[in-house]
């Protein structure tokens, strides 16, 4: 048993694991257009807007990542089994998982793109060489910094799942956590800058999506670029605060006094919601008059 | 061969509770992820899977802290199971109220409900906020609170049916114990929140939804698949006398 001092460091360590960890999911799913937003990616060439955007869904991020985390943890277990440095055994484990990334993103891409062949979307294949390795590099770190603190957290903390299952359920949280939060950002801001802000997105405009860059035609690394000042940061902290809030509590108290702190949590998060949905009605007002009819 | 019934029926509730959890956790799906819709903007299995995993993760903690530490009796059981509910909890609150920073801040769009008129937990009208041409936006308190409680239940279901395996294998210092039990829960909960979703049917905003009445065909849906990984992992768990 750790002491709390030595337990509260830890945790913190492990928070700001994750913190890397989130932001580096979101921002590779942002170069390679990955979970929801790819809807309209996939469906702007159909819509007659041939564009220049990476496009690879392999699955929904959660089981993607979960694959990832899990193949980077066995490997670095069996590697840890041999007697390997900790961080070099994590280092290689990652590798294993971010090149299995990004042979699922050449095929995923090439499939894809060839299979709108009808629509007129061509295959660059410049953008092949030019996105894969910020992908294979994003996925690194994120598989990285995953299998890392749930090391710390199997290794230090004791938690009894063996390596492979913790970072495999730890890979599909964070890629939830990614494809719920930061995935906004890309979707409904950076893929339709075409349309007035704050005017949420007609249905009617599907498809449309921006296809020119600031400079010449935009790609995945234009959306990244975009995506890391908001989307990317604010992933990482859900994930951090996830881990961090959820370990603390435990690391803290024991028993009962545990539940009522994460009780605690979960109610502040909720008033804290609700200031922030106070907030936004009175800033951007209502769209309609009292009665519902007019335009406000 | 007797198969314990205690353990096939705690189980298969496990599975019920993981289906019913799934139907308050407000998704949009892809609609929401472009603010076209109401909810968190990714699939109901996602969401509800990376709560109650997280969840699960908490529970194994609690529950080698508390089996290893002595005797395992019902207060032990229960408080696994709530802290298995704590942690999903946190997961989902902490992510829709990031999900929800970002609708606001960085797409610019106020959380509304295009189901109701009126929030019934806040008594906000809801229809005038509604953007043209969307199926409303962000997550308003009425869905912040439903996915709250869709994470107890998921958290609770999930936790409920590792530590039956766990009851089962008898063993919490043996890795390979802790393993399997870890994954079949996993497992479990990837048939139930799949069947829930399929249920659903894309999209939900929570317990005010009208499609939150179509929970009684999940839960008899839940309950024959939950029934069917229970017959399939108890024996696997050695609980065959």
């Amino acid at each position: 048993m750790i002491d709390p001092i030595t337990g509260l460091g830890i945790v913190a360590l492990m928070g700001a694991l994750a913190t890397i960890a989130g932001a580096a999911e979101d921002l590779e799913s942002d170069v390679g257009s990955q979970s929801n937003p790819n809807s309209q990616v996939q469906l702007a060439a159909q819509m007659d807007f041939p564009h220049r955007i990476f496009n690879k869904a392999i699955s929904g991020e959660p089981p993607a990542y979960g694959l990832w985390c899990a193949t980077g943890a066995t490997v670095a277990s069996v590697l840890l089994a041999q007697n390997m440095s900790v961080i070099f055994a994590i280092a290689i484990g990652s590798l294993a998982g971010g090149i299995l990334l990004g042979l699922y993103s050449v095929t995923a891409h090439m499939g894809r793109t060839a299979s709108q062949k009808r629509f007129k979307q061509p295959v660059y294949m410049d953008m092949v060489v030019g996105h894969v390795p910020s992908i294979i590099a994003h996925g690194f770190i994120a598989v990285f910094c995953i299998v890392s603190f749930s090391y710390i957290m199997w290794q230090i903390l004791g938690h009894p799942f063996p390596l492979p299952l913790l970072a495999f359920l730890w890979g599909i949280t964070a890629g939830a956590i990614g494809s719920s939060t930061g995935d906004v950002h890309y979707g409904a801001e950076r893929e339709f800058q075409n349309q007035p802000f704050g005017c949420g997105l007609n249905a009617a405009y599907s498809g449309n999506i921006v296809r020119k860059a600031e400079s010449g035609l935009r790609n995945g690394i234009d959306n990244v670029w975009a995506c890391a000042k908001f989307g990317g940061p604010v992933t990482g902290l859900a994930l951090g605060f996830t881990v961090f809030f959820d370990n603390w509590r435990s690391t803290v108290f024991s028993g009962m006094n545990a539940i009522i702190a994460g009780l605690i949590i979960v109610f502040i998060l909720i008033l804290a919601n609700r200031l922030v949905e106070v907030q936004a009605r009175k800033a951007y007002g209502p769209f309609k008059d009292e009665e519902g009819g007019a335009e406000a | 061969m007797i198969i314990d019934p205690i353990s096939i029926a705690l189980i298969t509730l496990g599975g019920v509770l993981i289906g019913v959890g799934v139907h308050f956790i407000p998704v949009g799906g892809a609609p929401a992820a472009m603010a076209q819709a109401t909810g968190v903007g990714t699939g109901t299995v996602q969401l509800a899977a990376g709560a109650g995993l997280t969840g699960l993760i908490s529970a194994g903690f609690m529950y080698n802290f508390l089996a290893t530490a002595g005797t395992f009796g019902t207060s032990e059981f229960i408080l696994v199971l709530a802290s298995g509910a704590v942690g999903a909890m946190i997961m989902i609150t902490v992510t829709m109220f990031i999900g929800q920073l970002v609708y606001v801040y960085c797409v610019g769009v106020p959380p509304v409900s295009a189901k109701v008129d009126k929030d019934p937990i806040t008594g906000d009208r809801q229809d005038i906020y509604v953007s043209q041409g969307t199926e409303g936006h962000g997550v308003p308190t009425v869905s912040f609170v439903s996915g709250t409680i869709g994470a107890l239940f998921g958290g609770m279901g999930g936790s409920l049916i590792y530590v039956q395996l766990m009851q089962i294998g008898n063993d919490p210092s043996n890795s390979a114990v802790v393993a399997l039990a870890g994954i079949f829960a996993t497992g479990v909960f990837y048939v139930n929140s799949v069947l829930a979703s399929y249920n659903i049917g894309g999209t939900i905003e929570g317990f005010h939804d009208p499609k939150f009445k179509r929970v009684p065909k999940a839960i008899i849906a839940c309950l024959v698949a939950s029934l069917l990984c229970a017959f399939i992992a108890v024996p696997i768990m050695g609980g065959v006398s």
